[in-house]
């Protein structure tokens, strides 16, 4: 289990640094996928297989819906990027990572002592790497996808702390609402023509 | 099924927003459809008998309390019902005006869920839950803000991002809470879960330095919608904090946490009016006071042992007239005018008098102009802020004469003629559809402030629900 558990957070880091820094959609919606994946394994440690399976099926879907949408609304930016900006992301994501496994164990200690240092490593990198995300850029989708990843990090450590159906059902709720709003938004951007006014007229 | 509360209040609306999305085509009869819902379920809030049950000729419908939603419970007790009301009614009063110029079909029912999912929030056990209902509301809200194809939308980005980030830190705080009970009050851990919490409400609220969303929301979207987003949100948010203080003794008896709330209200004031006073933009200035009016809630909140939490809840009514009369008149406006800069719209009142002088008084009332609505409750809670400290009553003080100068500022332009039209006579060109409302509104504004008592006295009873913080 703790060979699994390793492995799970190394994906999570993996995962999250090519949705850091890379911005191509596919990419992007591959690492999601992986990175749900990792994040079903560590809350499986602490919830029944049952419960922790929803997690995984909820970020699956989120992350089709968003990879259906990008692929009918293609966004790939790759070909203007300079290696200097994949090189700063990258940077920017080592320094996460570091800071990350300095903050952790402290974290651990002081304020979630029953909770497996994996977990609270897991969850804090998603969360850190996401906000990192959410401050270094503007599209959409990566916003979107930024905002699951925290959110996915956050329900890794909160599903070592409470067991509950229907914080869960609130969750995907929330989960899946996100990946609609992103789709909602891509769809909305590359529509051909603004919506018309159908108020009274003035 | 057994009816209960819940149904009538969550369920219902929402149901019936469905219906309306179904006949999205069909405008007059979603305007009355969801008005009569929303005002319908004002009513009932506010007339439902105690014992919660209702007497229909010879049939006799008794409602319970409380419904199980996956083993929790949302349960809408009598206490809360004025709230609701409140809500409802003011919900209601959006939607009337939902027929106005470039405001979106699917903002009436999407309001609809809002409002049923906040009341939701209000009601559910354990009450953090209520965050997660809260970002329900917030994520149903996002297809209203989204206008057209080539509308900025970074402030509906960040408006997203700001509320999504902010529910996991209530919800962990709520985890932190639990522990921090049996903790004697010196411990680390104490102060370590205030500060969860604190920035849970920070992001929610838009405290500064989150606020950045409010004012690119207000330029960005519709001012009818804005005007209901920055009405609904903060002030549910505001009862749902409530709930932490009465919960939580440790939170309720620190004089430290209410020096700090009292002295982050006064930074918003502060900051907020002078950000006011210094606009261009009549929609920007618009997210701006809203941010001095959350100052205000929570300087509110910070005398609560001055009573200030009366004076809160009392603000709300008065805030949420002046808020529609704003968005109104905004909206109006903008239906004349390409942009609503101070260029734009200069002489304005030459040819739309009655929409100028709306707007004026909608920020007056909201600023606290003496006969106004907010005027009785912003003077006292400014006295209160006085007599605890000077500084702190001096800077709130400033701030709120930034509403003010910016209404002067705002005056000025719309009055003075423009150099393409330097003799422009005074004639009103507006239908008396576009003005009357303007008129009641402005009429409804001046009883209120005449009889504050009277009128906006009501909606303090919920403070029954809160046992520990009466």
């Amino acid at each position: 289990m703790s060979a699994l558990s390793t492995m799970a957070f190394v994906l999570i880091v993996i995962a999250t640094m090519v949705i850091l820094v890379f911005r191509d959609w596919r990419f992007n919606a591959a690492a999601l996928a992986i990175q749900y994946l990792a994040a079903f394994v560590l809350v499986s440690l602490s919830w029944p297989m049952g419960m922790a399976v929803v997690k995984l099926i909820v970020g699956w879907m989120a992350t089709s819906a968003i990879t259906l949408t990008c692929m009918r609304h293609t966004h790939t930016e790759s070909d203007s990027e300079t290696t200097a900006s994949l090189f700063f992301r990258g940077l920017a994501g080592l320094l996460i990572v570091l800071l990350i496994f300095i903050l952790s164990p402290a974290l651990q200690q002081r304020v979630f002592p029953r909770v497996d240092l994996v977990i609270i490593q897991g969850g804090m990198m998603m969360v850190g790497m996401s906000l990192m995300q959410l401050g270094t850029n503007s599209e959409p989708y990566l916003v979107i996808m930024s905002l699951l990843t925290f959110l996915c990090g956050f329900e890794v450590i909160h599903a070592a702390l409470e067991l509950s159906t229907l914080l869960t059902g609130l969750l995907v709720v929330v989960n899946l609402g996100l990946a609609l709003v992103g789709v909602y938004f891509t769809i909305k951007i590359s529509e051909p023509s603004p919506i018309e006014d159908e108020g009274e007229p003035s | 099924m057994t009816l209960s509360t819940p149904i009538l209040w969550v369920i219902t609306p929402m149901v019936i927003a469905a219906v309306i999305s179904i006949l999205h085509q069909r405008h007059v009869l979603g305007i009355i459809l969801a008005s009569l819902t929303a005002f319908g379920l004002a009513v009932l809030a506010a007339l439902f008998p105690q014992d919660l049950s209702l007497s229909l000729g010879p049939l006799t419908l008794v409602f319970e309390e409380s419904l199980g939603i996956l083993g929790r419970q949302i349960i809408l007790d009598y206490d809360i019902l004025p709230f609701i009301a409140f809500i409802y009614g003011m919900t209601g009063l959006w939607l009337l005006s939902s027929n106005l110029p470039g405001v979106p079909d699917n903002f009436r029912p999407i309001s609809l869920v809002i409002t049923a999912s906040l009341t939701a929030a209000m009601g559910v056990t354990p009450f953090l839950y209520a965050a997660l209902l809260i970002e329900s509301a917030v994520l149903i809200s996002i297809p209203m803000l989204f206008l057209k194809k080539d509308q900025h939308y970074r402030g509906i980005l960040r408006y997203l991002s700001l509320q999504t980030i902010a529910m996991p830190f209530i919800l962990i705080a709520g985890w932190l809470l639990t522990g921090v009970v049996i903790l004697p009050p010196d411990s680390p851990l104490v102060g370590q879960t205030a500060i969860v919490l604190g920035l849970g409400f920070a992001l929610l609220l838009a405290v500064f330095p989150f606020h950045s969303w409010v004012p690119m929301l207000s330029e960005q979207c519709h001012p009818t919608v804005v005007s209901y987003l920055l009405f609904i949100l903060p002030t549910t948010i505001l009862v749902f904090g409530l709930n932490f203080l009465n919960r939580y003794a440790f939170l309720r008896t620190s004089a430290g946490i209410f020096d700090t709330i009292r002295l982050i209200g006064v930074v918003m004031i502060s900051i907020g009016g002078i950000w006011t006073a210094t606009q261009e933009h009549l929609k920007r200035a618009f997210g701006y006071s809203a941010l001095v009016e959350i100052g205000f809630s929570l300087l509110a909140i910070g005398l609560s042992a001055e009573g200030g939490l009366r004076w809160m809840l009392m603000l709300f009514t008065a805030r949420a007239l002046g808020y529609w009369l704003w968005g109104y008149t905004l909206t109006r406006l903008e239906s004349h005018y390409d942009t609503l800069d101070f260029k734009s719209i200069q002489g304005c009142a030459r040819k739309y008098p009655l929409l100028a002088s709306g707007l004026l008084l909608a920020q007056l009332s909201i600023a606290g102009l003496p006969l106004l609505a907010s005027f009785p409750i912003k003077i006292t809670l400014l006295t209160q802020a006085i007599s605890l400290g000077g500084s702190l009553g001096l800077w709130g003080f400033i701030g709120n004469l930034g509403l003010f100068l910016f209404t002067i500022r705002l005056l000025l332009s719309v009055v003075t003629s423009t150099e393409s039209e330097p003799i422009r006579l005074w004639g009103t060109t507006e239908k008396s559809s576009e003005y009357l409302p303007i008129l009641v509104l402005v009429f409804i504004l001046i009883i209120i402030g005449l009889f504050p008592h009277t009128f906006l006295a009501g909606i303090t009873n919920i403070l029954t629900v809160f046992p520990q913080l009466q």
